[in-house]
C-alpha cells in the first residue's frame, strides 16, 4: 500500500475582485465581484512508505495547500487522497494520531511557556503511554540537543531552537508520516544543516516517510530522494532530484572577489553576469565546464579573496523545468 | 543522499485504540486548562492586576444598583438580591466560558485568519480544542466576584447552591455557544469579527438588565435571537423558586444552541480556506 495516493486533487477557492482605493472598496461593498482561482488543478502522485519526497514550486504553485489537503486542514474541490489508507478529511481525526506535521509559519508551542510544557500537552493530545512518552521524550531531547533551553519559554527561543523544537514536538508520537512545510524558513546554514542531519536520521532509524515542501535547494539536495513539482497548481516534474539537477541545475552562480581588477574574462561555459573592479559574479554552465576547471584557470592568473559558489535560485530552475516539460508526468 | 533502511515498521506508542477514550479526553482537556493557567501566570504582576481590575469594574455596578434599590426598593418585581443573583449569574456564566473556553469570542477571528490549522493537524475534537485553548486572566475576576456575589446575597444552603449551580451552567452554555455560532458565520460570510463582537456584546449587556424592565417585542428578542433573557431571568425563574416552564425552556436553549453550534462549526470546517498568517499559541 502507498503512504500517499493522490488523484486528480484539485482546490479552487473563490476570491473576492476588488479595484484599487476607497471607491474600489464602495463598489465592491454593493456589488462584490467573485472569481474562481484554481490553487491545484487536479495532480496526481503516489509516494513509498520510507521515502523522502520534495515538493516544490515558486510562491502561489499550490504546494502548501496541497499539503493542507493531505493533512485534512482543508477540504478539496475534486480528487481523491489517501494517506496512510486514511482520507485526510474524512478521516481526519484517526489520521493525525499516524502523521506529524510542521508548518515553518504557525506554532505549535505554547508562546509564554518552555517547549516540555508543551511536550507534555502533546503526550496528552496523542495519548501517548507515559513510560513510552517519557522514553521517546528524553530521546528527542539528547537528539535534538534541547537540553539547555528546556525550561526557556518559547517566546526567549531563537528561530532555530524553536524550530528544532518544533520538530521534536511533531515526532514525539511517532509519526509514519511527516509533513514539513518550508521547516528550514529565515535559519541560518548552520542550524538549517542540523535540521536537515535530524530529518535524515528520523528516516533512517525510523522509516518515516517525509513529504517536505522548500524553496531552499540545500534541504532538496541533502534530504529528498525524489522532487515533484507543481506550478500554478499542475504538476511539472516527477522524478529522482538526481535526475532534476542534472537536468535542470545546469548553471552555479559564482562570486569572487580578486585581489587586482582582472579585466575583461571569457572562457567557454561561462558568463559575467556583474562585474565591479575586483568585485565579478560569473554564472557557470556545468553542463561545459566544471567550477573546478573554472577556479583553477582563475588562480592560474589572479588571486582569489574571497568566493562563494551558490546554486541559481529554486525559482530559476522551476521555470526552466515548466518551459521544458510540457508533459504532465514523467516517470523514471 | 539517503539510503534509508526502508522498510521498517513504525510501533506506536498511542493508547488510542484502547479502551478509556473518555478518560483520555478529560486528561487532554485538564492538561491544557493547566498549560492555559500556567501561561497565565507567566507574567504575575499583570495577572494580578489584571484579575483585581476586572473585580473592581464589577463592584461599579453594583454600588450603582446599590444606590438604585436605595431610592426605589423594588424594580418590576425585582429586589436588590434578584439584581445581584442576576450578575452572579451573567459574571460567573461569562466568567466560565471565558476562563475555560476562551476561545469562544475569538473564534470568528480564528476562522478569518486562518489558524484553525494547528488544531486541524491535531487528533481530538476540533471545536473543544479550539475553545480550551485560550484563558481570558480578566475573567478570573468575574468568576471570583459572581462567587462572592452569591455568598453575600444568595441562599447558600445546599438547594440553594444547587440552583446556583444549574444557573451558571445553563447561562454557560448559552454565552458559549452563542458565541460559537455567532463566530461560526464567518465561515459563510467572511471577516464577521465585528458583527459577531456586536452580538456578544448584545448578549452579554441584556443578560445583566432585569427581564422585567422589556415589554413586548424587546421581550420576544430577548427569548429568540438573543437569549439574553434566560439568563437574566434567573434569579426570578430559577434562584428565588423555580419555575418548571422557565426550567425547561432554558434547558432546550442551551441544548439547542449546543447542538446547532457544533453542527455549524463542523460543517463550516469544509469552508475552511486557511490563511498563510504567522502563528503562536498563546
Amino acid at each position: 500500500m502507498k503512504t500517499i495516493q493522490v488523484e486528480q486533487l484539485e482546490k479552487i477557492f473563490q476570491v473576492k475582485k476588488k479595484q484599487h482605493g476607497l471607491s474600489g472598496s464602495l463598489k465592491s461593498l454593493f456589488k462584490p465581484q467573485y472569481a474562481d482561482k484554481t490553487a491545484v488543478e487536479g495532480i496526481t502522485f503516489s509516494v513509498n512508505q520510507s521515502e523522502t519526497v520534495a515538493f516544490l514550486g515558486p510562491n502561489g504553485a499550490g504546494k502548501s495547500t496541497t499539503i493542507k489537503m493531505l493533512t485534512g486542514i482543508l477540504h478539496p474541490s475534486s480528487g481523491s487522497a489517501t494517506v496512510l489508507g486514511c482520507c485526510p478529511w474524512t478521516e481526519r481525526s484517526k489520521l493525525a494520531y499516524r502523521i506529524g506535521s510542521v508548518f515553518g509559519q504557525k506554532s505549535q508551542l505554547w508562546y509564554h511557556l518552555p517547549p516540555l510544557d508543551t511536550f507534555e500537552l502533546m503526550s496528552r493530545i496523542y495519548e501517548l503511554r507515559r513510560e513510552d512518552y517519557k522514553a521517546r521524550r528524553d530521546n528527542l531531547i539528547e537528539r535534538f540537543e534541547l537540553g539547555t533551553y528546556l525550561h526557556t519559554p518559547v517566546r526567549k527561543l531563537s528561530l532555530g531552537e524553536r524550530m528544532r523544537c518544533e520538530i521534536a514536538a511533531s515526532l514525539l508520537h511517532r509519526p509514519q508520516a511527516l509533513f514539513l512545510d518550508e521547516p528550514t524558513i529565515g535559519l541560518d546554514a548552520v542550524v538549517k544543516q542540523r535540521i536537515r542531519e535530524l530529518i535524515v536520521e528520523m528516516n533512517r532509524e525510523e522509516g518515516t516517510t517525509i513529504f517536505l515542501t522548500s524553496h531552499d535547494a540545500g534541504d532538496i539536495e541533502k534530504l529528498c530522494d525524489r522532487a515533484i513539482v507543481i506550478n500554478h497548481g499542475g504538476l511539472v516534474f516527477d522524478g529522482q532530484v538526481d535526475y532534476m539537477k542534472q537536468q535542470f541545475l545546469t548553471h552555479k552562480t559564482v562570486q569572487l572577489v580578486l585581489e587586482n581588477d582582472p579585466g575583461e574574462l571569457a572562457a567557454p561555459g561561462v558568463s559575467v553576469l556583474n562585474q565591479g573592479g575586483c568585485r565579478i559574479t560569473l554564472s557557470v554552465d556545468t553542463g561545459i565546464t566544471t567550477i573546478e576547471a573554472v577556479l583553477a584557470a582563475l588562480m592560474a592568473s589572479h588571486r582569489i579573496v574571497d568566493m562563494t559558489v551558490q546554486d541559481p535560485p529554486m525559482e530559476d530552475i522551476i521555470t526552466r523545468m515548466y518551459g521544458t516539460f510540457q508533459v504532465k508526468e514523467v516517470s523514471l | 543522499m539517503l539510503t534509508a533502511d526502508k522498510k521498517k515498521s513504525i510501533k506506536t506508542i498511542s493508547e488510542q485504540a484502547e479502551a478509556g477514550k473518555l478518560r483520555r479526553l478529560l486528561r487532554f482537556t485538564t492538561a491544557c486548562w493547566k498549560l492555559n493557567l500556567a501561561g497565565a501566570m507567566e507574567f504575575r504582576f499583570s495577572f494580578l492586576l489584571t484579575v483585581g481590575t476586572m473585580i473592581a469594574n464589577n463592584i461599579v455596578w453594583i454600588i450603582f444598583w446599590g444606590m438604585y434599590f436605595e431610592r426605589f426598593p423594588v424594580l418590576n418585581g425585582w429586589t436588590m438580591q434578584d439584581v445581584m443573583m442576576m450578575w452572579a449569574a451573567a459574571a460567573g456564566g461569562f466568567g466560565i466560558m471565558s476562563i475555560f473556553f476562551g476561545n469562544a469570542t475569538r473564534l470568528a477571528n480564528l476562522i478569518v485568519t486562518g489558524q484553525l490549522d494547528v488544531f486541524l493537524s491535531q487528533p481530538k475534537p476540533v471545536l473543544l480544542n479550539v475553545l480550551i485553548s485560550r484563558m481570558s486572566v480578566s475573567a478570573i475576576g468575574d468568576l471570583v466576584f459572581a462567587i462572592f456575589i452569591f455568598v453575600g446575597f444568595g441562599d447558600v444552603s445546599l438547594f440553594g447552591t444547587l440552583k446556583f449551580a444549574l444557573a451558571l451552567l445553563l447561562s454557560t452554555m448559552i454565552f458559549i455557544f452563542f458565541c460559537v455560532l455567532a463566530g461560526c458565520l464567518s465561515f459563510w460570510l467572511g471577516n464577521t469579527e465585528g458583527l459577531s463582537f456586536q452580538l456578544f456584546n448584545a448578549l452579554l449587556t441584556f443578560a445583566t438588565y432585569p427581564t422585567g424592565i422589556f415589554k413586548g417585542f424587546g421581550r420576544i428578542v430577548l427569548f429568540t435571537v438573543i437569549p439574553a433573557g434566560f439568563i437574566s431571568s434567573m434569579p426570578v425563574s430559577l434562584i428565588r423558586e423555580v419555575d418548571l416552564p422557565f426550567l425547561y425552556g432554558a434547558s432546550a436553549t442551551a441544548a439547542v444552541l449546543c447542538l446547532a453550534g457544533i453542527l455549524l462549526f463542523y460543517r463550516g470546517l469544509s469552508r475552511y480556506t486557511s490563511g498563510n498568517m504567522m502563528g503562536l499559541r498563546r
